[in-house]
């Protein structure tokens, strides 16, 4: 509004970037992304497609790359779950609750960035694995952690932890309480307000961190391939699936680059769509309610 | 708003210093003079052998290198021979060198890698001919067990046992584990496994389906696996002898039990011709390896890498730091390399392939 | 339990509201006991492992560690891969944050879910996507090694796998930044005849400075970090091509697990260290400021 009148009085003035700086931009951006992304995502599906649909056949005949890409997409489900809830928790308690040595909390949520996933998943293997206190007293009960499944999704979580926590976190923060607050007066309990006005609010910023996190746990090497044994149809995962066709030697596979690449497409090609209709969706309905 | 135009002013003139600094240092390697297109070639004062190994023998080769650079100054004039070194799986450094990795000695652990790297042009040569077929060290598979062997391993056919926990490394990521398969698969054939008969590939087949359900984790390295075992998970990993023998000589605990039967691991080393030749380095390269053929460095690779003398009929014998085997086959008894790869072993049809299908099927 | 409601201060934005009622702190004593617990299983422990892994020989494996030159060359490597990479994903995340934020062309969400595809991407993957692109026989090989530049196995590849893999924190930090902020301020700027780059400089940055800021030391956590994509381009050549996490690798595979550990706990350290100090900057400044 004080743009509009300070317009109307100055008459040079410049309300938009105008198309000159607007177009700079664009180029710029599509450049960066063009030569940084899209041109590697191309490589990639070239190498893997251009035969058609040969080399993922092919690919995918090998033994246990079915339940590879299986076990992958079920446990980056998961692991969206998971820390979607756990993520979102930590982000509440962080942004709503005092309690002592709050920071040093906030910055170690952020620590699996900084930690290399191959030291994660030795270390992960050292504290709950067969040999060690914890992992051995629960294999005596039956429950086996490392080099099984759940070993995969607890590398997972630890990796990708801090997406969501830091997806929810600015949002919450910036939330406006009077909403809250006219629901108490008029009372709501707590969890009410909670899962009424804070949580609808929070939504697209969980599901946004969520998305994170399955499009990461797609893609994880390091942490699982020390956790999970790798053993194909129990605990072999995509990722480490396909450094095995990288390299063919064994379970009289064929192998190569290009059914590497035909499976790699496959993947971050699924990642690309769930991200993409979920964004949508969320925006979709945020339009609609405001 | 100050403190931002600080910050961004200070990255970017951090980054243009260090731009600065590393465009001379560089992404190129430029101690070495080129012969580009086959010009001529001179190597310089300080010509520079990039050796990519497998990683196990990074303290033999660490040896060799400095003292073979300090015998060459001295009979050269002076010349100071830079090695810069690499090492990982013996596979993924072949692969590295198709795709361009300027390596100009190549220490494998298996012929077949070797293979692919002459496959893409790059050995022009036939290295298979070079002194003692190119081998420079040698070893045999065994079983690392506990302290005190609780588990009472012995042969092959004690690692079928039900609830055995098996280590060893994924086939299709480290050459350790081939050679692994291969002596089983070895043992078996050649009868020297109870319980499973002389020639019988059905029977081959059986052994590894028993040792694979065994399995429960495949590491993606020789090292990986060993290590894995070293923390205290499983109760018996398959490895090489020498491998064993050092860690045993860092301090680690476990026993080596050597079956009666198992294949002479054999690692070559060779030229990257073409890389040697463009690095304008080929007739150090050459002689570097020669070297390692000497009793000298042979004695190296004894005392620091804890490998068996090459010859077949000295290594049966055994070491201080390995223990004797009765039967040690190579891979030329079974048919060679190319034939385990293709056909009988990790070939579709192959023991391996279909004893691996049927235990984690 | 409406009485309850107006006996609280009301709380003002941002500012935990305490209840008297104890039923509340007991469920709120609660919830940070779960997520503390979440955390310590999850992360504290493992970091605690490497703690102790690294310095149970006594604190002589910091000194044993920083003197060797292998380590100081690998924390130089990573030190100036992070500086390359921390500054092109800062400037050029910084003009797509722009035209995501405030442009408005079909395809938009495309260019957006792109932004994030690196996410996705397995290590392994990013080294195939750089060996295809420079490796023998690459798309650009031909070029580059006509020019005698090295990429693949030298410095520059291990960069450009490091920039792709921090493309998207600075952006993503810096988008809902940009849309809430709006253009208010900056029309008004522009209207008193400011011109676009001291608006930017003046007006716009200052306002995002500190979601950029904390976008800027993620991607440096996140640079540092890298060990798989790194691990194939680099080719592993000693006291070379060895970042201080391929450092770390090859500790652990030469039988010096205390090296290994040390260094990842200077890494760790060095995040931590850089996410709490902007934490605790932008609290102050914040107080100062008046908002809390």
């Amino acid at each position: 509004m004080v743009a509009d009148a300070l317009t109307r009085v100055s008459g040079s003035a410049r309300r938009d970037p105008g198309a000159p700086t607007r177009w700079a931009l664009r180029g710029t951006a599509m450049l960066y992304l063009g030569l940084f992304v899209l041109l590697p995502v191309v490589v990639i599906l070239q190498r893997g497609y251009s035969d058609g649909l040969t080399n993922l056949t092919d690919a995918l005949d090998n033994f246990g790359a079915w339940n590879a890409i299986k076990l992958t997409v079920v446990m980056a489900f998961l692991a969206a779950i998971i820390n979607g809830v756990f993520g979102t928790l930590l982000a509440y308690v962080l942004v709503r609750i005092r309690f002592p040595g709050r920071e040093i909390v906030s910055a170690i949520v952020d620590l699996p960035f900084a930690i290399p996933t191959l030291v994660a998943g030795v270390m992960l293997v050292a504290l709950y694995g067969p040999s060690s206190v914890v992992g051995g007293w629960l294999e005596d009960h039956g429950v086996k952690i490392i080099f099984a499944a759940p070993g995969i999704l607890l590398a997972l979580l630890f990796v990708t932890l801090p997406l969501v926590v830091r997806s929810v976190q600015p949002v919450l923060a910036e939330l406006d309480r009077e909403e809250e607050e006219a629901a108490q007066t008029l009372g709501a309990g707590s969890w009410t307000t909670f899962r009424r006005i804070v949580l609808p609010a929070l939504r697209p910023a969980i599901v946004a961190g969520g998305l994170l996190v399955f499009a990461r746990s797609l893609g994880e090497f390091g942490a699982i391939v020390f956790v999970s044994g790798n053993i194909p149809n129990d605990t072999l995962t995509a990722p480490v699936f396909i450094t095995q066709l990288l390299s063919p030697g064994s379970f009289g596979a064929t192998g190569g680059p290009d059914q590497a690449a035909a499976v790699a497409g496959l993947l971050f090609g699924f990642a690309f769509v769930v991200v993409l209709l979920t964004e949508k969706l969320i925006s979709g309905r945020l339009e609609r309610t405001s | 708003m100050k403190m931002v135009r600080v910050v961004l002013g200070a990255v970017v003139a951090a980054l243009v210093v260090v731009v600065a600094a590393t465009g001379c240092g560089g992404g190129s390697d430029s101690s070495n003079a080129s012969a580009a297109s086959g010009g001529d070639c001179k190597a310089g004062d300080s010509p520079v052998i990039t050796l990519a190994a497998y990683s196990n023998p990074y303290d033999a080769y660490g040896k060799l290198t400095s003292t073979f650079a300090a015998d060459w100054k001295e009979s050269h004039s002076d010349q100071q021979v830079i090695f810069q070194m690499s090492f990982g799986g013996s596979t993924t450094q072949a692969e590295n060198i198709v795709n361009g990795f300027p390596a100009d000695v190549y220490a494998s652990s298996t012929a077949p890698d070797v293979q692919l790297v002459q496959d893409a042009g790059l050995i022009t040569h036939d290295w298979t001919q070079d002194e003692n077929g190119a081998i420079v060290q040698a070893g045999a598979v065994v079983f690392a067990v506990r302290p005190g062997n609780p588990k009472n391993i012995h042969n092959w056919n004690d690692l079928t046992q039900p609830g055995l926990q098996i280590l060893t490394p994924d086939p299709s990521q480290s050459g350790g584990a081939r050679w692994n398969i291969v002596a089983a698969y070895g043992a078996a054939m050649r009868g020297e496994v109870p319980g499973y008969a002389k020639g019988s590939t059905e029977d081959a087949q059986r052994l590894l389906e028993g040792i694979f359900k065994n399995v429960t984790v495949l590491d993606k390295s020789a090292n990986d696996s060993l290590k894995n075992f070293e923390a205290g998970n499983g109760d018996v990993a398959i490895t090489y002898d020498y491998q064993a023998a050092t860690s045993i000589a860092a301090g680690q605990e476990e026993e080596i039990v050597a079956p009666p039967s198992t294949v002479f691991i054999q690692t070559p080393t060779v030229v990257v011709d073409k890389n040697a030749e463009e690095n304008c380095v080929e007739p150090i390269a050459d002689a570097f390896v020669k070297y390692l053929h000497t009793p000298d460095a042979q004695e190296v690779f004894a005392s620091v890498a804890h490998t068996r003398p090459i010859d077949i009929a000295e290594a049966k014998k055994g070491t201080d730091s390995v223990p004797p085997i009765d039967d040690l086959f190579t891979t030329d008894d079974l048919g060679g390399w190319d034939t385990l790869i293709k056909d009988t072993v990790f070939g579709p049809e192959g023991a391996f392939t279909k004893a691996f299908a049927a235990a984690k099927g | 339990m409406s009485q309850q409601a107006h006996a609280e201060p009301l709380a003002s934005r941002g500012r935990p509201a305490s209840t008297p009622e104890s039923r509340g702190r007991a469920v709120r004593a609660l919830l940070v006991g779960i997520a503390l617990l979440y955390v310590l299983v999850l992360i504290v422990a493992p970091l605690a492992g490497i703690m102790y892994y690294g310095l149970r020989n006594g604190v002589g494996a910091i000194t044993d560690t920083f003197s060797q030159p292998d380590v100081t060359h690998a924390f130089y490597l990573t030190f100036v891969i992070m500086l390359i990479t921390v500054a092109v994903t800062t400037v050029l995340g910084l003009v797509v944050a722009f035209v995501l934020a405030r442009d408005r062309f079909p395809g938009k969400s495309l260019l957006s879910a792109f932004v994030n595809l690196p996410l996705a991407v397995s290590p392994v993957v990013v080294g195939l996507m750089a060996i295809l692109l420079f490796g023998r026989g690459g798309w650009f090989e031909p070029f580059f090694s006509a020019q005698g530049i090295q990429i693949m196995f030298a410095l520059p590849s291990m960069v450009i796998v490091t920039i792709f893999i921090s493309i998207p924190f600075v952006i993503r930090e810096v988008v809902p930044l940009l849309e809430e902020l709006g253009m208010e301020e900056e029309q008004a700027a522009w209207t008193l005849g400011a011109s676009r780059l001291q608006t930017f400089f003046r007006i716009t940055l200052p306002n995002i400075r500190w979601g950029l800021f904390y976008g800027m030391a993620l991607s440096a956590a996140r640079a540092i970090g890298e060990d798989g994509a790194v691990l194939v381009v680099s080719g592993q050549v000693q006291g070379r091509t060895e970042t201080a996490t391929l450092y770390i690798l090859r500790a652990f595979d030469q039988y010096q697990p205390e090296r290994g550990y040390v260094v990842a706990l200077t890494l760790a350290a060095f995040s931590i260290v850089l996410l709490i100090g902007i934490e605790a900057f932008k609290r102050r400044s914040l107080k100062r400021a008046g908002q809390e």
